[in-house]
């Protein structure tokens, strides 16, 4: 048939062949090794993430670091130039800044803490063999699984003064005497922003353990106890170490999640009042989109991504020396 | 591998990436109509949303080479967007916005000069001159007027008489008198504030003018600076500006909760009667439909003052961005916005235009007002606003004493002015 391309012949390879078709007086091109051929095919399949990675990962947070050495200004076209180490001396003479990572530091500690102490007991208390477990199992996820501005703009409502439910209903019995601006007041704003993601993060605990304990050979409880170790040392010696790996992942992700969290605290104060509830990430937002100093939220957006990553990697180090020593 | 596989197993996201170039958006046929992107911030719920979609409706009817491509998006959101979208690039044609926006975009270079426009723009003899004013900058006009949101005291007439009150207050003095009596005879706060949000800064901005003061004035040298700091007499009188909202809560005029709440709460308990005043603005005409026992006896009147009569008033303006493809498609349709027409149909009661008004006293007592209106100076006010909010929360939830708020916010004004370039000289 005309005009097809006929097949190269027996043991060369494509472009071998058309190299050959196009410029017949040219030296053959080289026949690539099976590896050679396998890598390369894994460049092409790779390339794609790779280009993905650089445009949507590297390039942003190159940016930013680029960004927090330069004067920059959202509204101000003027501005520009190297600013060199202005805009993280900026941050770091803010009056807001010390309050802000001390407000970071309280939600992350407090919001994971809570959020294990809660999933670890809720996970020890499904992994029991009680009867209408499963919907119970069922049931824990939902907090999870609704969108935070949602939860946020929910707990908002219920929690409201002048018309939330749960001030009524606290009133009502006693507990309160009057209605209590819970996200009003500068001393229990950051608290009850902390409790509603405690009570919204739990259930990811609550799995992730719940699998780790159904992953515990029974028999080794069985045997525990026929040697005489009661509920608390068989929970102690068995129990514990086998959740010690997961519930390691658990915190160091929570931790990180929790630190650079925006929506939440965004949705129930924007984080006031008077930035009672404001966190580094709040600042980020407001030295960008309020003061539209992108420098300085550049260089506190890379101090945190610092942080971060300084975080993860002393974690992951550690685990890694922990594994070789065992 | 050899290629051949490669080619097939390519195949598939080829044919995808192929489809998707082919359905996204621009591609294909060119586009034979103009499209000039809109951008507002209306509750499509509400009367105006729904006669300026009809009349927009009729527009395209009449101009069939145009397409209005409305975009809805809150106010909450509708700042960073317009924000990042100019300075991205892709930004709309037109927009609606707040005035406190004014001196940003401007600053951005993002607003279309619209002296050239003016010249021949039909509805311009019709414009309030000092709404004309407040939108010029340096002697060129950088944007529209939308409609005007003039700021009164309105009060439930029947709760001031069931507390035995025969007139709304006139001054500070018997605003807080008044409510007082209020709360001791009807066990309801007689006033209410906007201690959070966008309204905070706009209330405050209207008793700092009725004590003569600015935010910030202009400086010889073509910028603005805040003059409190400088002289002893103007710092009093910001002084007496806190120590009036410090009295507001001390004396039970306002709900101890008043501190934490934004526009929201405001109109809605108004709206319900769950307090006797509120300084408010003709938008609340509206809640007469949802609440038609509880608005039935609203008065309006001027605000109450100490020195000089003043009120906020908000120019709403159309923002027309320079970056726009069809500057002479969105220009006319900017014209029909400001028409008679369309602010006729959309807004009868607080229309920019003098020639289009309303008898009933949702338009007529606002108007009276409108000579004794402030606005914002036209520089970037994001955190000069916020500052002014976090100024009212000094008082209110950290209680500390007028004097040293006065004093910090004109510190806190001038660094704002400072970070975006706008800080005139102190002589």
């Amino acid at each position: 048939m005309r005009g097809v391309t006929r097949l190269p012949a027996a043991g060369l390879r494509w472009p071998a062949a058309l190299a050959r078709r196009a410029t017949p007086q040219a030296r053959p091109a080289p026949v690539l090794s099976r590896a050679a051929q396998r890598r390369r095919a894994a460049l092409l399949y790779v390339a794609p993430a790779a280009l993905f990675f650089l445009v949507l990962i590297a390039y942003p947070l190159l940016r930013v670091l680029w960004l927090s050495i330069r004067n920059a200004n959202l509204v101000d076209p003027s501005v520009g130039g190297f600013a060199g180490w202005d805009n993280y001396a900026t941050v770091l003479s803010d009056d807001e800044f010390l309050s802000s990572l001390w407000h970071t530091l309280l939600w992350t500690t407090l919001s994971v803490t809570g959020e294990y102490l809660l999933g670890l007991g809720s996970a020890l208390a499904l992994a029991q063999p009680v009867r209408g477990r499963a919907i119970f199992r069922g049931i824990i996820i939902i907090p999870w699984v609704i969108p935070i501005v949602v939860a946020g703009l929910d707990w908002t409502w219920m929690l409201s003064p002048e018309y939330g439910v749960l001030n009524l209903w606290m009133v009502k019995l006693g507990i309160l005497t009057h209605p209590f601006y819970f996200l009003g007041r500068i001393d229990s704003a950051l608290l009850t922003v902390t409790f509603v993601n405690i009570w919204r993060s739990f259930p990811f605990y609550t799995i992730s353990l719940l699998a780790a304990l159904q992953a515990i050979p029974t028999d080794l409880h069985e045997a525990a106890a026929l040697d005489g170790a009661g509920t608390i040392r068989r929970w102690r010696v068995i129990t514990m170490p086998h959740l010690k790996t997961v519930s390691l992942i658990l915190i160091l992700l929570h931790v990180i999640w929790t630190a650079i969290n925006f929506d939440f605290i965004w949705v129930m104060t924007q984080g006031g009042p008077l930035a009672a509830s404001e966190t580094l990430p709040i600042l980020i937002y407001r030295y960008a989109m309020q003061t539209f100093d992108v420098g300085a939220a550049c260089a506190l957006a890379s101090m945190m991504m610092g942080g971060m990553a300084t975080l993860f990697f002393v974690w992951y180090y550690a685990a890694r020396r922990r594994a070789a020593v065992a | 591998m050899r290629w051949t596989a490669l080619l097939r197993t390519s195949t598939l996201p080829g044919a995808l990436l192929g489809l998707f170039l082919l359905l996204s958006p621009g591609s294909g046929q060119a586009q034979s109509k103009t499209v000039v992107h809109f951008w507002v911030a209306w509750d499509p719920q509400q009367a105006d949303a729904i006669a300026a979609k009809k009349e927009i409706a009729a527009y395209e009817q009449a101009h069939p080479d145009v397409t209005i491509d409305v975009q809805n998006i809150t106010y909450d959101a509708l700042h960073d967007k317009l924000i990042t979208a100019v300075a991205g690039g892709e930004g709309p044609d037109i927009s609606w916005g707040l005035p406190e926006w004014f001196g940003e975009l401007y600053r951005m270079g993002a607003l279309m000069d619209l002296s050239g426009f003016e010249q021949h723009w039909a509805a311009r003899p019709e414009i309030y001159p000092n709404v004309l004013k407040a939108l010029t900058i340096h002697g060129k006009l950088m944007a529209l007027p939308h409609y005007l949101g003039i700021r009164a005291l309105l009060s439930h007439a029947d709760m001031l008489k069931a507390a035995g009150i025969a007139a709304p207050p006139k001054s500070w003095a018997e605003l807080i008198a008044d409510s007082k009596v209020i709360h001791q005879k009807l066990g309801k706060p007689g006033f209410g504030i906007a201690g959070t949000g966008v309204r905070a800064p706009q209330e405050l901005i209207m008793y700092l003018a009725q004590n003569d003061l600015a935010v910030a004035r202009p400086t010889r040298d073509g910028k603005y600076r805040n003059t409190w700091n400088d002289d002893k007499a103007q710092l009093a009188r910001a002084a007496q500006v806190f120590a009036f909202y410090h009295d507001l809560q001390a004396s039970g005029a306002i709900s101890p909760d008043a501190s934490g709440w934004g526009w929201e709460e405001e109109d809605t308990d108004f709206a319900l009667g769950r307090y006797a005043m509120a300084i408010d603005g003709p938008w609340m005409e509206s809640r007469e439909a949802q609440n038609p026992k509880e608005m039935a006896d609203v008065e309006i009147t001027a605000p109450p003052t100490i020195r000089t009569p003043a009120t906020f008033f908000e120019i709403n303006p159309f923002y027309v961005f320079k970056a726009t493809a069809h500057p002479q498609a969105t220009l006319d349709f900017a014209a029909f916005l400001t028409g008679r027409e369309f602010q006729q149909a959309v807004h009868p009661q607080n229309s920019p235009r003098m020639d289009v008004h309303s008898d009933n006293k949702w338009g007529r007592d606002f108007m009276t007002l409108a000579a004794s209106g402030v606005v914002f100076p036209p520089v970037p006010l994001a955190g000069i606003t916020r500052d002014m909010e976090d100024a009212i929360g000094r008082v209110l939830l950290r209680h500390e004493t007028p004097q040293s708020v006065a004093r910090w916010l004109g510190q806190a004004i001038n660094r704002d002015l400072r970070q975006s370039g706008e800080l005139g000289s102190a002589s």
